[in-house]
């Protein structure tokens, strides 16, 4: 029985292993979602006849994989939301450095790894939203105006577990300090209406619902709420406009460190950057595009321009780990 | 062969050797305290819930006669065909401060809102909502096989139905319910789908940190290992508290023993009916609704590989699961059982109560570790190898849902009294003779509720496929995952149908099986 | 006093009873004799209200338990006792707690005693603490028989319960039984096809033929 079982373990996995080896192909392991990526990669292939073969899933999990394969993996390219896991995925040694002058033209620095190791390819902004018929603009103005005691009881937040929450955090602890983020934080969790929730769309629902008067999200899901129900009484407001900026995050990619066919990946990160490829991005969820000279997506524009933080996003990823110890110490799950 | 099936438990537990002391440190100071108190609380009151509404529903179809019991009592199992987290999604829709029902309730009843997140009833409820099938399941199967005399000589000296039931049925059915109550507690530790949505913090939210957060895969598997000692202790306690007492019983009836006439009858049937509203009819309504919204856009060619992914992962994995389930149970009906196999079978079965991703890197990490070793002896890695096989994965699905099958299996061959294996020896059978003549048709039941349930729980599992699944091997789970994680529900409705439509069909045919073999018996 | 009327019982197409009647006065004891099959057991099941039936009246120290369907007293309200043919004894509880099944609305200590009265009525002692399935099949049957008159029934019902046992211990059970009801004055029905068990028993007996029954002296 046990002879059977390791028998087929091995023939099993030499067969996968052997289908993967094309000449021509590109391997990318992405927690980005398939219906997300899977346009990107058709038009890369119509266009350079590489073929891109992925694996999706969870991003923890699936670094975990790629640690564990080592020199045997058969990902060229790792691609995932946030730059604290991008910068992870660096800090272990698992990317290998990309400094192309298009990489340099297409992406500004500040959504780039210092050293090339990961590049970001669409931008994301956490701003705040407001139930127009409770709330006049004027009173809003920062993320830590948000923990002034004018919104007790009026404030919806996402769960401190979901990543975009952690990165924002960090970038508050980035600009003001371990202190100051810890009272901003406490603030924030003395103003809440209600348990922070799952989904960015469940706080909308809650702001719509009267529950709440303003939140924090991530302004595609509010475009997506807004195509389905065009009069709700929603507006976003760009945080920080004064100050540092909308905090933004990135979906991106790098290449990884023992990839067997390097020269094929850093195409497609390049293209990636690129003009098509950019306006998919834009509009397939409603992102901002990393190439700054790519006009966004009409929709998205309509939002009105803003102020972007320009903080290095691998701060992001330094200072997670302290983001999620403070939310947990001020008792914000 | 135990000893393989218990691996991700081993390499948990030996993670103890890398201690990481200021991590502990914040957690036992901020977290842990206030986990382990949810979390008991979580346990208790899932527990308590789940016992009482799966045995109650059981024993109404199977000892009362009510108008419609007898669609109820198949319907009643539909619920399980729905991922949990997809069912706590729906509920959170309906009924939380946004839903429907609490907008209706502010403004055509003027009652203020809540927030039904906080405190612990409504996910409890949700949770209860969800796993009563697992109890409902094994008592049901018990209470068929209840002697109806037990119960009339209850009756004769004078106990209500409710006595009977409380005193009798319910104790007679405990081994049964235990059972069901044990997987219960176990999905209920493991899980992150529910918690998650309800934002509850668990055990396994400080799991999911210490890897997600601190990157600390140790101090993860340190927890988990809390865990599976955890798991241990409540099979422990059961076992022991079972003491002295015998549980055999064969005779079988068709006859119901309590007739409810009249108001009582429909009272009765409007409870049962009403769970099975709240519990499938409603989410399934809703299912519907997004999956007739958006199925022109969700639908393509691609399901066709998803479903066959499925549906191929499933059946090799409740294979293999039952037939190492029925070998590992079978020395408990025996004497030579040794202490070292009983202890060695019930590690095997802790695995449900990881959750699944731990589970599946606690398997990455033990085929790791024999790389190093090979290395080491001037081998080559195999991670490669096996990283991304079939086989891998179908081990991992044996690993985490053996507990379903054994417990299910055991069960039955509790109700074999020993005597029956000691005179089919008298008569001369050989080993072989008695284990296929005599005690598998005996555990059928088991064997069946068993393989149903693995089947169900496969076909529903998540992270540990999709972590270890090979390129090309997505599966329906992953396709309702992908989508509602990007908060596409109405096209994620699209593949939760087809597999409520594949666990439905798996409850049809288990419902031919259960009959025919109820007849046989 | 236990008066059974008109009793008429119909599986299906099968006619079993048909007019049965019944009397007994208080302390007496009936045995029913009659082959497997016959309708005794049923037309013991549905004295004892387990069963419904629609044509038929059962009364028990003047009151209507039974009336040809239009009233029925559930079995536990009806003051009767039972002895099974396999006992039923229940599996998980101890003897003490199978035989104050019936009485634990009395306290602790009531229960205690008339449990150690009733073991040692029924010749048994010391073994209060075991389980079922630590006896033999006599010990097994005379704790059910204690559990069936702990709660001093108005009518002891037993349904071939002295057949499971052998030769030997059935006729001294059997008269021990006899002693046992003579001494509390109970009523009692024994369902029996062994006829000399039967004749020994009780105080009358009858069998059933052609659906009916017919007293024998």
């Amino acid at each position: 029985m046990i002879k059977i079982l390791i028998f087929s373990l091995l023939t099993m996995g030499s067969i996968a292993a052997v289908s993967a080896a094309d000449d021509e192909s590109v391997t990318v392991y992405s927690s980005r979602k398939e219906h997300l990526i899977k346009p990107l990669f058709d038009a890369f292939t119509k266009e350079t006849g590489i073929k891109v073969d992925y694996l999706t899933g969870t991003g923890g999990a699936l670094i975990e994989r790629l640690k564990l394969e080592g020199k045997n993996t058969k990902a060229d390219m790792f691609m995932t939301v946030d730059a604290g896991n991008l910068w992870y995925i660096g800090s272990q040694g698992l990317f290998q450095a990309v400094q192309t002058q298009v990489l340099k033209n297409n992406i500004p620095n500040h959504l780039r790894d210092p050293k090339g190791l990961w590049t970001g390819l669409s931008v994301r902004a956490r701003t705040l939203v407001y139930n127009t018929e409770q709330v006049n603009p004027s009173e809003l103005s920062t993320y830590a105006d948000l923990a002034l005691p004018k919104w007790e009881g009026r404030l919806c937040l996402r769960t401190s577990k979901k990543i975009y929450t952690k990165s924002l955090v960090a970038s508050l602890i980035y600009h003001h300090g371990e202190d100051k983020a810890g009272d901003i934080i406490s603030g924030w969790v003395n103003n809440l209406a209600a348990t922070p929730n799952a989904k960015d769309s469940h706080i909308m629902n809650a702001i719509l619902s009267g529950q709440c008067d303003v939140g924090l999200v991530n302004t595609y899901y509010y475009g997506r709420l807004m195509a389905k129900k065009p009069n709700s009484p929603l507006k976003l407001f760009w945080a920080n406009q004064n100050t540092t900026g909308v905090h933004v995050n990135i979906s991106g990619a790098g290449v990884t460190k023992y990839a067997k066919n390097s020269k094929s990946a850093i195409k497609l990160l390049e293209w990636l950057s690129g003009t098509k490829a950019q306006v998919i991005y834009g509009s397939l969820n409603k992102e901002y595009p990393a190439n700054q000279n790519i006009a966004s997506d009409e929709v998205v524009s309509a939002w009105g321009a803003f102020k972007q933080d320009d903080m290095n996003l691998s701060q992001v990823g330094i200072l997670q780990a302290t983001a999620v110890k403070l939310m947990q110490k001020k008792g914000y799950r | 062969m135990a000893l393989l099936v218990a691996l991700p438990i081993f390499v948990v537990t030996f993670s103890w050797a890398l201690p990481e002391h200021e991590l502990w440190a914040h957690f036992s100071e901020n977290l842990l305290p206030n986990l382990i108190h949810s979390t008991v609380v979580l346990l208790v009151g899932v527990g308590i819930g789940v016992t009482l509404l799966g045995t109650v529903l059981a024993y109404l179809v199977v000892m009362v006669e009510f108008p419609g019991r007898k669609w109820l009592e198949w319907v009643l199992f539909l619920p399980f065909a729905i991922p949990a987290y997809v069912l706590a999604f729906v509920y959170l829709g309906v009924f939380d401060y946004s839903g429907y029902a609490q907008v209706w309730m502010r403004e055509a009843l003027d009652l203020p809102g809540f927030d039904i997140r906080s405190g612990s009833w409504a996910i409890i409820l949700t949770f209860v909502l969800v796993f009563y099938p697992y109890v409902y399941m094994m008592a049901r199967a018990s209470f068929k096989r209840q002697r109806i005399n037990m119960i009339e000589a209850g009756k004769l000296l004078g106990a209500s139905p409710l006595k009977v039931f409380f005193k009798i049925s319910l104790p007679l059915a405990r081994p049964a319910a235990a059972a069901g109550l044990l997987v219960t507690l176990m999905e209920t530790l493991a899980d992150f789908g529910v918690v998650g949505l309800f934002n509850y913090d668990t055990f396994t939210t400080a799991i999911y940190s210490a890897w997600g957060d601190y990157r600390s895969i140790e101090v993860a598997a340190q927890l988990a290992s809390l865990l599976v000692l955890a798991a241990f202790f409540l099979i422990y306690f059961e076992k022991k508290a079972r003491g002295q007492a015998k549980y055999y019983s064969t005779n079988v009836s068709n006859k119901k023993p309590y007739q409810a006439h009249g108001a009582v009858g429909w009272l009765i049937a409007l409870f049962v009916f009403g769970v099975f509203m709240l519990s499938f009819a409603m989410p399934m309504l809703q299912l519907l609704i997004w999956g007739w919204e958006s199925v022109a856009q969700e639908w393509s060619a691609k399901y066709f590989d998803l479903i066959s992914s499925t549906v191929i992962l499933t059946l090799s994995a409740v294979i293999i699961t039952l037939v190492i389930a029925i070998v590992l149970a079978l020395p408990s009906r025996c004497k030579q059982g040794s202490i070292w196999l009983k202890s060695v079978t019930q590690l095997a079965t802790l695995g449900y109560a990881l959750p699944g991703s731990v589970m599946a890197v606690g398997l990455l990490y033990g085929i790791n570790q024999i790389s190093v070793v090979n290395i080491y002896f001037g081998g080559e890695s195999i991670n490669h190898l096996i990283f991304g096989s079939i086989a891998l994965l179908l081990f991992a699905y044996v690993s985490r849902f053996m507990a379903i099958a054994y417990s299910s299996i055991e069960a039955s061959a509790q109700q074999i009294k020993p005597v029956f294996m000691q005179s089919a020896r008298l008569l001369g059978a050989s080993r072989l003779k008695l284990v296929m003549q005599v005690y598998l048709p005996m555990i059928t039941p088991g064997i069946l509720a068993g393989g149903l349930l693995v089947a169900v729980d496969v076909m529903k599992e998540l992270p540990a496929t999709y972590l270890l699944r090979p390129f090309g091997w997505d599966t329906l789970a992953i396709q309702v995952y992908e989508l509602s994680a990007e908060g596409l529900f109405e096209r994620a409705a699209v593949p939760a149908l087809i597999m409520v439509l594949f666990g439905s069909v798996l409850m049809l045919i288990f419902q031919v099986l259960d009959k025919h073999t109820s007849k046989g018996a | 006093m236990l008066v059974v009327r008109n009793l008429t019982i119909q599986y299906q197409d099968n006619q079993v009873l048909q007019g049965f009647e019944l009397e007994l006065a208080q302390g007496e004891i009936f045995a029913l004799l009659g082959g497997s099959g016959s309708g005794k057991s049923s037309a013991l099941r549905f004295i004892a209200g387990l069963d419904e039936v629609r044509s038929g009246s059962v009364a028990l120290d003047g009151e209507l338990l039974s009336d040809n369907g239009q009233h029925q007293t559930p079995p536990e309200s009806r003051g009767m006792g039972m002895v099974f043919q396999d006992y039923a004894l229940f599996p998980h509880m101890s003897v003490e707690k199978n035989i104050a099944f019936g009485i634990d609305y009395q306290s602790k200590r009531e229960q205690q005693i008339r449990v150690k009265a009733l073991l040692s009525l029924v010749g048994l002692s010391g073994i209060e603490k075991k389980y079922p399935h630590q006896l033999s099949g006599g010990e097994q049957q005379r704790v059910a028989l204690a559990r069936a008159l702990a709660p001093e029934p108005k009518l002891l019902l037993l349904d071939e319960s002295f057949s499971n046992l052998d030769q030997k211990h059935r006729e001294v059970l059997a008269n021990q039984v006899r002693g046992v009801l003579k001494k509390t004055n109970t009523t009692a029905i024994l369902v029996t096809h062994d006829k000399a068990e039967a004749v020994a028993f009780s105080d009358r007996y009858g069998s059933i033929k052609n659906q009916r029954l017919q007293e024998e002296k």
